[in-house]
């Protein structure tokens, strides 16, 4: 039983505690889910369950933590993760070997277990998460899905009876959300204790016996809602007009001779359109996107970009925005002001700084170094700077990764708002409300073939 | 150019026994000195080279390699050998040519020369082919346990793995990054254009493997990893490995032999 009593936490030099006398008792076998906003302190509780606080992280700690009676503030944190198990939201920066043996052993070898041992529990343990088969792959081909359910093989063979999930599903498609419902589901039946933290929680309320709401470090009474209407989509105000912008014919596109990722796709799209790019990873999505901002060119079929056609990226600078997935790889300079003045600098435009500020809401942080403000900011920072070229069209890859509701309905918001200034706006999602937004889906299945499907 | 499975030789041997191999061949190629043992020593190593059975691509990788360097180390070598004595065997530009005769003295093909860079390029091949025998049959992981077995302490050797898990990452995150200044309208071209490039994708570049490198630690740091740990992979010493110690010891003390007694 983990027991936690009037439990506060604040960070090595911070003001506010991150956590505010928090109490809480979650029996075994209990799947709880732990929800709120980024910065509610739903991963900093986490931390101080696996000892990451205060063995690594430090700060102060007031109040009492018993896992089964032991307290993980006095544990090493290597002797907690014996009973408590943590997976983390990114699966890529917690696979550390090459190969799928060595990895899935990787934490039996901490623990010093031998090695016939070793060798049981890691084969059982990838039996579990359905990936034996994968057993002498390399770590760097398996597919999103396939790198988590080998993170969680990994925590497994070491055989907690906690199991600590930071995100688990941010990175990761829909079929692979499907399938770590699954694998949570067999967990609990295995009588797992499982202790989620999410900000999509509407998936796991099924499976959750309990969901606790944390609202600026303390625990908010009220039991949340499915609050699907909060989220809900301004109508637009003006249709969108007759002139393309973007027209695919027939597109064919290979990485691999013979084993192409896109083929025939045929696809227009609209000035001021705002279309969204759905489909598992895997399914092209990205290639698409670039394609469309002539980033790659098609091995066959004909890509006309604003009358364009099959141009190069160097003929679209200022005219297409692009935005990849990672806010923090396009953030180049040392504050918010010059971010925004990047671009047009370099094309010898002058632009209105403040209206820029605005639409991002930063006009408070204009001297803020970039990289200091919070993953929602960041990711509105990276949109407006592209935006401040003036491109008219804006092509983004997955923006709402990793945002909780408010930034992602922030920056839904912001693009709608863009449509209805005359850009086009075409981008790729996993989060099925985002795309609620879009005018209409273009849907991408693994057989390479795309649909531009109306909602 | 990476691991392939396989059963040669070379994948047979203990990877301690690669690590000698790869020092003592290292030596050998900078001690001979004579064009006749050089010949024998490359010969020998693209026999090893034939021996994995490489699949056509690399060795036509290997045979551009060979080809332009071979090209590059004779030209270079023959135009620019300085040694005498040296005998002209092509004369190119004649000394008496008005303005760039005068100035260079006549530029000719010396034979001493062609002669020297065979000798060299000869060194180079062993080189690379030595680094491509290891890297294509030797899986990196039992590298780093050959290391650790030979005393490099076995944090090191995790460094050395996550260097090698997240080098690829890295350098797709600044190919995106260079891609994202020129879609903002940075020009890359010149040097000018190149210095402020690499200064916009410093920060970015760095701020990004500070967050992964936490992310990273965090993550080894709650799978319990603090340095002591059992290694369920074994590496086993066999009568092949003592046949290659044995054999690469005599090669060295015959090269070391020649040298100081000629």
């Amino acid at each position: 039983m983990i027991s936690i009593r009037n439990l506060t936490y604040a960070y090595p030099e911070a003001h506010t505690p991150a956590l505010q006398d928090i109490s809480l008792e979650i029996h075994d076998g209990e799947c709880v889910l732990i929800v709120g906003p980024t910065g509610s302190g739903k991963t900093t509780l986490l931390y101080t369950l696996n000892g990451l606080i205060p063995h690594v992280l430090g700060g102060r700690t007031d109040g009492e933590i018993t896992i089964n009676g032991l307290s993980p503030g006095k544990l090493p944190v290597r002797e907690i993760s014996r009973f408590a198990g943590t997976v983390f939201q990114d699966p890529e920066s917690q696979i550390f070997m090459l190969k799928v043996a060595d990895e899935v052993a990787f934490g039996c070898e901490n623990l010093m277990m031998p090695a016939d041992e070793i060798m049981r529990r890691s084969d059982r343990a990838l039996a579990e998460m359905g990936m034996l088969h994968l057993r002498d792959a390399e770590t760097f081909t398996l597919s999103g899905g396939q790198k988590q359910r080998l993170v969680i093989s990994s925590v497994y063979a070491m055989g907690p009876d906690i199991f600590l999930f930071d995100e688990p599903t941010t990175d990761i498609d829909a079929t692979g959300r499907k399938e770590f419902l699954e694998i949570v589901k067999g967990l609990k039946d295995d009588g797992k204790t499982v202790i989620i933290v999410e900000h999509q929680y509407e998936e796991f309320s099924q499976l959750a016996d309990r969901v606790v709401v944390l609202e600026r470090g303390k625990i908010n009474g009220r039991v949340a809602h499915n609050t699907e209407d909060d989220a809900a989509p301004r109508r637009r105000q003006r249709p969108p007009e007759l002139a393309v912008h973007l027209r695919l014919e027939g597109v064919r596109f290979e990485y691999k001779k013979g084993d192409p990722v896109l083929e025939d796709i045929d696809i227009e799209i609209r000035k001021n359109e705002l279309v969204a790019v759905v489909g598992d990873n895997g399914s092209g999505k990205s290639t698409l996107l670039k394609i469309m901002a002539g980033l790659l060119r098609p091995a066959s079929g004909e890509v006309r970009i604003l009358g364009k056609t099959n141009p190069k990226m160097d003929d679209l600078v200022g005219q297409v925005g692009f935005l990849f997935q990672n806010p923090d790889e396009q953030l180049f300079t040392n504050s918010v002001e010059e971010e925004i003045l990047f671009g047009p600098k370099q094309t010898g435009r002058t632009i209105d700084i403040e209206r820029y500020l605005r639409l991002c809401g930063l006009e408070s942080m204009r001297d803020r170094h970039p990289q200091t403000l919070s993953r929602g900011q960041r990711q509105l920072l990276a949109v407006v700077s592209v935006l401040a070229l003036e491109p008219q069209i804006l092509i983004l890859d997955e923006p709402t990764t990793g945002l909780d509701r408010k930034s992602w309905s922030d920056l839904m918001d912001l693009l709608s708002a863009l449509t209805e200034q005359g850009v086009t706006v075409v981008f790729a999602t996993h989060n099925i409300m985002a795309g609620r937004y879009a005018d209409r889906y273009i849907h991408l299945d693994r057989k390479h073939s795309g649909k531009g499907q109306k909602k | 150019m990476r691991y392939l499975n396989g059963d040669s030789v070379f994948h047979r041997l203990d990877a301690r026994t690669k690590i000698f191999l790869s020092l003592t061949l290292a030596c050998l190629i900078v001690i001979l000195n004579t064009a006749g043992s050089l010949f024998v020593l490359f010969i020998l190593l693209l026999c090893g080279f034939f021996l994995i059975r490489p699949p056509a691509s690399y060795i036509r990788i290997m045979f551009y390699l060979m080809a332009t360097a071979l090209f590059a180390t004779l030209i270079s070598q023959g135009l620019f050998y300085y040694f005498e004595p040296r005998t002209p065997i092509f004369t190119i530009i004649r000394s008496d040519t008005p303005i760039i005769g005068r100035l260079t003295g006549g530029i000719y093909l010396y034979r001493e020369g062609l002669f020297y860079g065979a000798i060299q390029s000869m060194r180079l091949f062993s080189a690379a082919l030595l680094s491509m025998v290891i890297v294509m049959t030797t899986y990196p992981s039992d590298l780093i346990l050959g290391l650790n077995k030979l005393g490099v302490p076995e944090k090191v050797g995790f460094m050395l793995t996550i260097s090698i898990r997240f080098l690829p990452l890295l350098m797709e995150g600044a190919k995106r990054i260079i891609t994202a200044q020129k879609l903002r309208g940075l020009q890359l071209k010149g040097l000018r254009g190149g210095i402020k490039g690499f200064r916009y994708l410093i920060v970015p570049l760095t701020i990004d493997c500070l967050r992964k490198a936490r992310r990273i630690a965090l993550a080894a740091e709650v799978r319990g990893f603090t340095g002591k740990r059992t290694e369920i992979k074994e590496l086993r010493f066999t009568s092949l490995d003592r046949a290659a110690f044995a054999v690469m010891s005599l090669a060295l003390v015959l090269a070391i032999w020649q040298r100081l007694v000629r």
